[in-house]
Formats: C-alpha cells, structure tokens, sequence
C-alpha cells in the first residue's frame, strides 16, 4: 500500500520533483563550471584515504574518521557536565536564596551574551594554567560551561510549564519542597525538556567544531591539517559537512524516537 | 539594609564558598603563572594618541567599528533572504518547499565554522565575480569618499567586509526563515481561510493579514537572533574577516597582552548583546503587558 | 503569482546586468603584473608575526614584510594594500584571490610549490630554531636525547616548523596550535617543552626570558628558503619579482632591512604595549 501510495503522489507532484532536482543540479553544474574556471584539480580519489585506510584486510580509521571520534568524545563529556551543570544552575535559579539566584542568573547572562570562540580563549589561555586544564578538556569545559547556560534556561521552561496545582496539590498531601521538585514537577517537565535538550545536544556537536581553534584534533581540526597538507580544498570540506550532517541527522532521529517515547509515556 | 536582613544561613555559606573559589583563582592569575599583567597599553588599542596626528583610531575600534558595520549589513540582509525562504517554506508549490526545507536543513546542521569555510572560498570564487563584486568593491574602493569610508570602512577591506556580510547573511538567514516561519503558520487557519473565503488572493492575504500579525511575533525571537548574529560575527575571524575578534587576535600576537586583550574583547561583547537582550525582555513585557 | 513572476523577472535582470557588466571575471590569463598596474594597488597578502609583519603602536603594519612590499609597490608604481591573512588559509586566499602575492615570509617546501610559484629567496640567513623550557629540557642534550615521546614540542599549524619538527624530532609529541603568541606562554608555563620556528624569534624569546628559556642548539636545525608566493602560470611575474629582489640584494636594501629587524631589537620600542 505504502509503495502504490508514494507512487501516485510521485506521479501527482512530477512536475514539482523535476523543478526541484532541476535547481540543485543546475547549481551543482554551476559550481563545477566555476571551479573548471579556476582550472582546480579536482582529486576526490585521493579523498578516502583520509577516511580510513585499509591495511592487511584491517581498517584503520583515517584522519578524519579519528577527528569524528574526537568530536564525539568531546561532545559526549561537555553534554554530560552541561546536563548535570545546567541543571544545578537551574535549580540554584530557582531557589530561594538570594546568592544562588544571584550567582546564576550572573552566570547565564554573561555566558549567554559573550561569542563561544571569546570564551574558548579566555578559558584556554587564562582560566586552564589555573585549573591546570589541557587543550582538551578546556574545550569540553568550553563547550560544557556554554551550554549549560542555556540547558539552566530549558530547565526553567520546562519546570515552569508544569501546571501550578501539581505543585500545591503535592504540598498540601504533606510532600517537603525537594520532594515536590523530583517526584513531582521534574517528572512532569520531561516533555518538555527532553525535546529542547536533544536539540542543545546538536548544538553542542555543531559549537565543538570551535575547539579546532586550540589544536584539538576534532572533525574540523583534521579536515584543515588534511586540506593544508594536500590543499583539496573542496573536496575535504564537503566531506566533513556531510559527516556533520549524518551526526546531526542520527542525533536528531534519536531525538523524535525519544520524544515519541516520553510523550506516550506521559499521554493524558 | 533590608537586602542583610534577608539572608539566611545558606546565602553567607554560598557567598563564603564563592569567594573562596574566586579568591584563589584571582591569587594563581596574579601571582602564581608566569605572566606579567599589564593592563596600561590597553586603552591605547582602541585609540592612538600622537603629538603629531593627534587622536587616531587603532585596530581595536577599527575591528569594533567592522563588527558594527557587519552586525547591522548582516541583519538587514538575512531578514530578507528569511523572509524570502520563509515565503517559500510555506508556499503551495512543492519544489518551493522542498527547495527551501533542503537549504534550510542543509544551513542549520553544519557548524557555523564549516559553512564559512566552504562558502567564503567558494562562492565567494563563485558568485563574486559573476555579480561583479569585486568591480562594485574596487569602484568603491577606489572613490575616496567620506561616506564610503563610513559605510564600508577602510577601503583595502571593502570586499573582505562585503564577503563577510554575505555569507554570515546566507548563513543566518536558514535560521531567521524558521523564525518566520514560526510566526506565519501561527497566524490561525481561520485567519486565511476567512480571508480567501472575501475573495482576497494569495498575495494580498499574504501581505495584508498573515505577515502584519506574523512580524509581531517574530520580533522578541529576531532580536535573540541578532544577539546570535553578533556572536557568530567572531567566527569570522578565522576565516580573516577584519572584525573585532580578528583584531584582538593580531593584538594579541603583536603585543603579547594575551590576556589583558582577550578579556577586553570579552567584555566589549558582553556590554553589546547584554544591552540588546535586556531590550529584547522590554519588548517582551511591553508586548504582552506581563 | 503576480508577485513571484514580478520577483522572478527581478532578480534574471538583475543577474543578467551584472553578468554583462562583469568581463573581468572570466578573463583569469591577464598576469598579476598587467592586473596590479592596471588596478594601481598591489594587494599582498601577510600573515600576522613578530617581527615578519605585524602591528605598531598606532596600528600601522610594520616589520620586514611590510619594509619589503612597501619598497615593491613603490617600484612598481602603485600603492600598498596588506591584507592581514590567517596563516592556514593564507595559500586558499591566495588561490582565491584574495590578493596578488604573499610577502609573509613563508617558506618555499615542495609540497606548497606544487600549489603556487615562489619567486627566489628574499630573506637570508634563517631557518628553523628552537627555543626550550629550561626545567624540562636539559642544558646540553642533543638532538638524539630529545627524540623520544616524552619530548613535548609546539608548532604552528601549517607552518614550516611541523616538517622540521617531525623530520628532526620523529618521535616527539607534536603540538599544533594556530598562534605563536600562545606557543610562548605554554613554553613559559611549561605545558611544552620546546618551541620550533622561524628563526630568530626562538632567540628573541630566549633573551626575553633568560630566567626560563634558552635555545638548545647553537645552530638553527634547518636553513630555509623563503619567497614570495604567487599564483601558477605567470611567466612574466615570477621574473618581474626574481629581477627585482636580485637587484634589491645586490644594493644592499634586503640586507640592511633584515639586519634592522632581525638582528636588531630597535624596533621593540614600536610594539604595542
């Protein structure tokens, strides 16, 4: 049925699809008119040995393949801290002393508003002698700390968006305030959440491309090394957009199987 | 003194622990790395005081002034290519749609750094020469006029700044059309259909009911784009846009007062988007009256 | 309908017109020379280094580079544009060009020669040195002693310096990183042990810090050659050039201007605070 179904709306929408592929391939025409017009040597054979080498029938990663691994090493560790750390902001947002509030309502408006490249400098040249921070985890400290400044925010969405009488229905049952906050308004705020958060966490992957700016040798970092050694150019920048994308594409499927979950879960 | 009367425990053991923490972080940055603060040459960056010439700009407020120049080039420029792709992401006509929903994807999925990249020495080989660009910017350049020099800066750089505007534009623009495409498919079905139902085209139902409500919405949401825009103006400096960051960093190597230049830099973008963003929360309560 | 067909139309003029009115873009076999003249600037790209090419107290450019092109433009009758460039993509700008020539000092490899000309050398004398951490690296060690992981040593990424570190050093820890500035404050700090670059800035640093630095080896470990980089299939540039820097050798102007800025410090009091 699928199949006959997507047929016929094939059929229905021909001239659409053919206007549509006619735009890229005219643009993609375009572009190898321009480039032939530089007289640039196109070497996209040359390309896969920086993917992964084959070796005695063993793969090897190549320098980019190793970059992604990086990338997402990266990115796994500051998602965690920005998880955990945004959320302890939040909750410091929320609370009721005044010095918490202070300090993190401080925090988020000066992370928030300063560019995440500003940031990684700072960090990395003055705030990593003091904590002793190598290159890499001062860029997972960069992306973390950036980030949790807008988790804190999604955080605060989420829990505000729990109707006000769970709260004072939980409090007039004899519930203390910490227990209303995890057995009750968390719990309640995921739906929320979780969407938002999945979407800091590409966010996340795409801000890590930054740290190539401080010698780690992620996705970036490595397709520049490979392009400063053999100058293609093109050919390595294309290749590590398309890596970015399937990231981001797998994240972001991740995402609505997670939110499809979540929301049957909590279906009223 | 009502403020003291409402601190409780916790407060003095969050203040204590603070200033602990930031105690010892200040007394390591002072004393303990090898490093000679001098903040003195600072103020000099930004302008040069010389018997001869008197007070002249230098690379900082030169870099400053850019970053303006592009924040404000680069907004104008990707609300209308927003508005265009937003036009087409919600048009009837499915290549339009699907056109502009690839772009768009494509634009928002890659790191900002990675589409710098690839279009700054890409199209700006490309679509550069073909829209003769560089003869617009040589003639600019060439004209010593006061007010290109305003407009466009110094005129070595007039090309190197038009890049910039246009790919930061190209880039922004993805995320500005998904803003508007927010507030247009928020404006209610009934809205359209009452509109089509009077006999009014697509055009004029476009232009006279859907927009004039969209724009409402959308402006909280752009002015958070602008802040971003602002941010994402230092990327650029890695691909050698002459902005602020940019210059920072030629300070940097040229003087050595890594840190001293860097929290400058720092703090000159944080007056500039806290300052919008506190606007962007005044349009908000001004808006909904909350 | 009506709005996108107006839209449409607008936009094919547009291109057209500008299509029509751009003939320059097509014709890339005019020399860099004919299109400098034709111009009246010469546009040179430069990468950001003490004392290469960076900026004075007032903000102007200063420095060997700049000295170099300044005297070029002169003699070629146009004026001087430098256009500050990032070192790793200062080659893609070229090839894009951004401007017509890189006068940066950078120097001539193989691999970058396959890419783009360079003229014959216009600097002399320098080459590859390293500069070390006295508590890390011992007074005395040779080349052999420091060839092992342990050995910690910053480069610039892109730079010449990865090949020299690499070839005298290959089983080193390498470090690239985009900034020399940086290099210098993890020297400083001790986060690398060694610093390999273009001579003479591991002496320079060494005789400012002489507490914590000093250079390990009385001889730089490579010479270079260093030449101006333009773009390939340009007969009649590349001999312009090589003319000019034989004749400015022969007066005596490269020389003197090399001694200025390398082998003296009397600029230092032009460097920024």
């Amino acid at each position: 049925m699928a199949t006959s179904s997507l047929q016929t709306a094939l059929l229905r929408n021909v001239k659409d699809v053919v206007i549509f592929l006619g735009i890229f391939g005219l643009l993609a025409l375009g572009m190898l008119w321009v480039l032939d017009q530089q007289s640039y040597d196109w070497q996209w054979f040359r390309l896969w040995r920086y993917v992964y080498i084959e070796h005695d029938g063993q793969y090897y990663a190549g320098p980019l393949l190793r970059g992604l691994f990086t990338t997402l090493e990266i990115s796994a560790y500051a998602i965690v801290i920005s998880a955990i750390g945004g959320f302890v902001i939040a909750m410091m947002r929320a609370s009721k002393l005044i010095t918490a509030r202070a300090i993190a309502k401080t925090y988020i408006e000066v992370v928030r508003n300063i560019p995440i490249l500003v940031l990684l400098f700072l960090i990395y040249f003055v705030l990593a002698p003091v904590f002793g921070l190598n290159r890499f985890w001062a860029g997972v400290m960069t992306l973390a700390i950036y980030e949790a400044a807008f988790a804190a925010e999604i955080y605060r969405s989420g829990i505000e968006a729990v109707p006000r009488g769970q709260k004072e229905a939980a409090k007039s049952i004899g519930l203390r305030p910490l227990q209303v906050m995890f057995y009750v308004t968390l719990p309640q705020s995921l739906p929320f959440i979780l969407p938002a958060m999945t979407n800091l966490m590409i966010n996340l992957v795409k801000h890590s491309a930054i740290v190539s700016v401080i010698a780690i040798f992620d996705l970036t970092n490595e397709g520049r090394n490979v392009i400063a050694e053999t100058f293609m150019v093109f050919e390595v920048w294309f290749a590590v957009a398309g890596i970015y994308l399937v990231v981001t594409t797998i994240l972001s499927i991740l995402a609505s199987v997670i939110e499809n979950r979540t929301k049957r879960f909590y279906a009223r | 003194m009502r403020f003291f009367k409402d601190l409780k425990a916790g407060d003095y053991v969050i203040l204590a622990i603070t200033a602990a923490f930031l105690g010892a972080v200040w007394y390591q940055l002072a004393f303990q790395i090898n490093y000679n603060w001098d903040w003195s040459g600072i103020p000099s960056f930004f302008v040069y005081y010389d018997e001869e010439t008197g007070y002249q700009q230098n690379v900082l407020l030169i870099g400053f002034f850019n970053l303006i120049r592009i924040a404000i080039y680069s907004s104008i420029l990707s609300v209308i290519l927003g508005l265009g792709l937003a036009l087409m992401r919600v048009s009837d006509r499915r290549w339009m749609n699907w056109t502009a929903r690839v772009l768009v994807e494509f634009v928002r999925n890659i790191p900002p750094l990675v589409f710098l990249f690839i279009f700054y020495f890409f199209v700006s080989d490309m679509i550069f020469p073909v829209l003769g660009i560089r003869a617009f910017a040589q003639m600019l350049a060439n004209s010593d006029s006061a007010v290109v020099g305003f407009l466009f800066g110094d005129r070595v750089f007039v090309e190197n700044l038009i890049a910039g505007v246009i790919c930061l534009s190209l880039f922004e623009a993805a995320y500005v059309s998904e803003i508007f495409r927010a507030g247009i498919e928020s404006v209610g079905k009934d809205q359209r259909e009452g509109a089509r139902s009077v006999g009014v085209t697509k055009y004029q139902e476009m232009r006279y009911i859907v927009l004039p409500q969209a724009f409402e919405k959308t402006v909280p949401p752009l002015v958070g784009q602008l802040i971003t825009l602002i941010k994402d103006t230092s990327i650029m400096s890695v691909i050698s846009i002459q902005e602020f960051t940019f210059a920072g960093s030629e300070m940097v190597v040229s003087s050595g007062r890594i840190f001293e230049v860097w929290i400058t830099v720092a703090v000159v973008y944080f007056i500039i988007c806290y300052a919008l963003s506190v606007y962007s929360r005044r349009l908000e309560i001004g808006r909904t009256g909350r | 309908m009506n709005f996108f067909k107006k839209a449409a139309l607008a936009v094919t003029a547009a291109l057209s017109l500008s299509l029509a009115s751009a003939p320059e873009a097509i014709a890339q076999d005019q020399s860099v020379l004919d299109r400098v003249v034709e111009r009246g600037s010469l546009r040179v790209g430069v990468g950001s280094f003490v004392p290469w090419a960076f900026r004075s107290k007032s903000g102007d450019y200063i420095g060997y580079e700049v000295d170099v092109s300044t005297k070029l433009a002169e003699d070629m009758g146009v004026e001087l544009e430098l256009i500050p460039t990032a070192w790793d993509g200062i080659i893609p700008a070229l090839l894009t060009d951004k401007f017509d020539l890189i006068i940066g000092g950078m120097t001539v490899t193989p691999a970058r020669n396959l890419r783009i000309n360079f003229t014959e050398s216009y600097h002399s004398g320098l080459g590859q040195d390293v500069v070390a951490n006295k508590e890390l690296i011992a007074e005395g060690s040779t080349v052999e002693d420091l060839n092992n992981p342990g050995t910690v040593i910053g480069v610039r990424r892109g730079a010449v310096s990865v090949q020299a570190a690499q070839q005298f050093f290959p089983l080193a820890t390498l470090r690239q990183y985009d900034d020399e500035a940086v290099i210098e404050q993890e020297l400083m700090a001790g986060n690398v042990g060694m610093w390999v670059t273009s001579a003479p800035k591991p002496a320079f640093a060494a005789d400012n810090n002489p507490d914590t630095l000093f250079r390990p080896f009385a001889e730089p470990l490579t010479l270079a050659t260093v030449g101006m980089g333009i773009k390939k299939g340009d007969y009649d540039t590349l001999n312009f050039l090589n003319n000019w820097i034989s004749t400015n050798q022969r007066s005596g102007f490269l020389q003197e201007r090399s001694d200025y800025w390398y082998g003296s410090q009397e600029w230092r009091d032009q460097v920024p605070e």
